[in-house]
């Protein structure tokens, strides 16, 4: 992987990587205050963001800019996450890929379905996000059942957006050499191309 | 050791006379902020985050007589607190030995999470200060010897302040003495939803708390008890097997080289 790169192919533009790390510092933002107001023991975490009443006042804000970011690659991106048939024969052999197994697995386009997965669970888990946290923003002003289930959503629909950055985290990193720079610089090496999203590399018109 | 301290509400020795509102008013230094007005003879609707006291004027009817079923809203000091359940800032809730709960304002952060946790709908924030209020039941009166302010200033007897154990045996035994005058759904307020509570109200009705503003099997609300307890280990078992998890498949495949 630190070969030159012969041929750069791009992968993906400024503007994505730009509203993808907005939207991932926000979530590093928005998750980390969150978990130090979801137990005591993690309260800690607090007093490294400026303690709870800064944590209490600016975590609702974080959470909306992580929204209008996600909310932009929605608009963005919605149409190259939809999930084919190839997605769905893919994702049933998924532990396949997750053991570094190639044979057997369908080609994958520009994303496979694992990344699709990823796309659409944080679409509706920052969409439940959202709308509970306006309940608990403003406690005083919302009727009691709304909060009631809010509490108990919030918290659910946070635990499985974490759990999929995790992954995601992982997969970007130290899973998938390559993967990181496609977000940082933007482009790929053909080899990796071919490698990981073979039916997108034969999409793109060669120049 | 100090003993269990509670507050004795002889919901039938109340006359309305409102002292204890401005005792509480009065004690704790608050301004008065005008409520609306709802045809009772009610101070305000409901509490404020600068109200902690409020005597309800539940109005009945009884065979074509209007009647007034006299009770007093203010914050339970619960055995099992549903406040300090919810709260996610340490000591920000705290509970005196002698088993008042109260909120030390220093360490609240104002997210609220208590007002949905507490059963009676007690806590409220304070747009000013953001952080949530309710009573205290005087602990800084108590903390010297002295009784709550409320009771200290009640004319009729209505309220008591003492051990909790003894206030109990009072309580039954004017339940007693009503029910030998007639009145025999006469009882004892102190709801086991919550582990018993340190505010105890004698009801002519008691089988029907709701009259007087009561909830009748008051607990903590089950969302709120799932969100502290499985919620948190569902949470942990995520975020903490994700990381393992992610580690030790790098360690068991290591990366997906493409060459």
């Amino acid at each position: 992987m630190d070969q030159k790169i012969t041929t750069r192919i791009p992968r993906f533009s400024a503007a994505e990587r730009i509203t993808h790390w907005m939207a991932a510092l926000c979530f590093l933002y928005t998750a980390l205050t969150g978990l130090s107001m979801w137990s005591r023991k993690l309260f800690w975490i607090a007093t490294i963001f400026g303690g709870g009443e800064t944590v209490r006042a600016l975590h609702p804000w974080g959470g909306l800019l992580f929204s209008a970011a996600l909310g932009i690659m929605f608009l963005r991106w919605r149409k190259r996450m939809a999930v084919d048939a190839d997605d769905i024969a893919w994702l049933k052999q998924s532990h396949k890929y997750a053991t570094n197994v190639k044979e057997g697995l369908p080609e994958v386009g520009e994303f496979n379905g694992g990344q699709k997965m990823l796309f659409w669970m944080q679409t509706v888990f920052t969409l439940l996000l959202l709308v509970t946290g306006a309940v608990l923003w403003f406690p005083s002003e919302m009727p009691s059942a709304l909060r009631l289930g809010a509490v108990l959503l919030h918290p659910l629909a946070a635990i499985g957006s974490i759990g999929g950055i995790i992954v995601h985290i992982y997969m970007g990193t130290a899973a998938v050499p390559g993967a990181l720079r496609s977000m940082t610089r933007g482009y790929v090496s053909e080899e990796w191309a071919a490698a990981h999203h073979p039916k997108w590399l034969r999409q793109i018109p060669k120049s | 050791m100090s003993q269990t301290v509670a507050k004795l509400i002889d919901t039938t020795l109340c006359i309305g006379c409102k002292a204890c509102e401005v005792a509480c008013q009065e004690w704790n230094d608050q301004e008065f902020t005008l409520g609306t007005f709802g045809g009772t003879y009610q101070t305000m609707p409901s509490l404020a985050s600068n109200f902690w006291n409020l005597i309800k004027f539940n109005e009945i009817e009884r065979d074509g007589q209007l009647s007034w079923l006299m009770s007093k809203y203010q914050c339970m000091h619960c055995a099992d607190a549903g406040c300090m359940r919810a709260c996610p800032a340490p000591g920000a809730i705290v509970r005196l030995e002698n088993g008042t709960v109260d909120f030390a304002h220093d360490n609240c952060i104002g997210c609220g999470y208590c007002i949905t946790g507490c059963p009676f709908d007690v806590p409220r924030l304070s747009p000013v200060t953001k952080k949530v209020y309710k009573c205290t039941l005087c602990s800084d009166r108590t903390a010297v010897g002295l009784t709550p302010a409320c009771i200290k200033t009640c004319p009729t007897n209505c309220l008591t302040f003492g051990s909790r154990d003894e206030l109990l045996r009072m309580a039954e035994s004017r339940a007693e003495e009503l029910k030998s005058d007639g009145h025999k759904d006469a009882g004892v307020y102190n709801p086991e939803g919550v582990g018993g509570t340190n505010v105890l109200y004698v009801l002519k009705e008691s089988s029907n708390p709701q009259l007087y503003g009561l909830p009748k099997d008051p607990q903590i609300p089950w969302t709120v008890a799932l969100w502290k307890g499985p919620v948190k280990w569902l949470g942990t078992a995520v975020m903490l097997g994700g990381i393992l998890g992610t580690f030790f498949h790098f360690i068991r495949y290591g990366p997906k080289d493409h060459d």
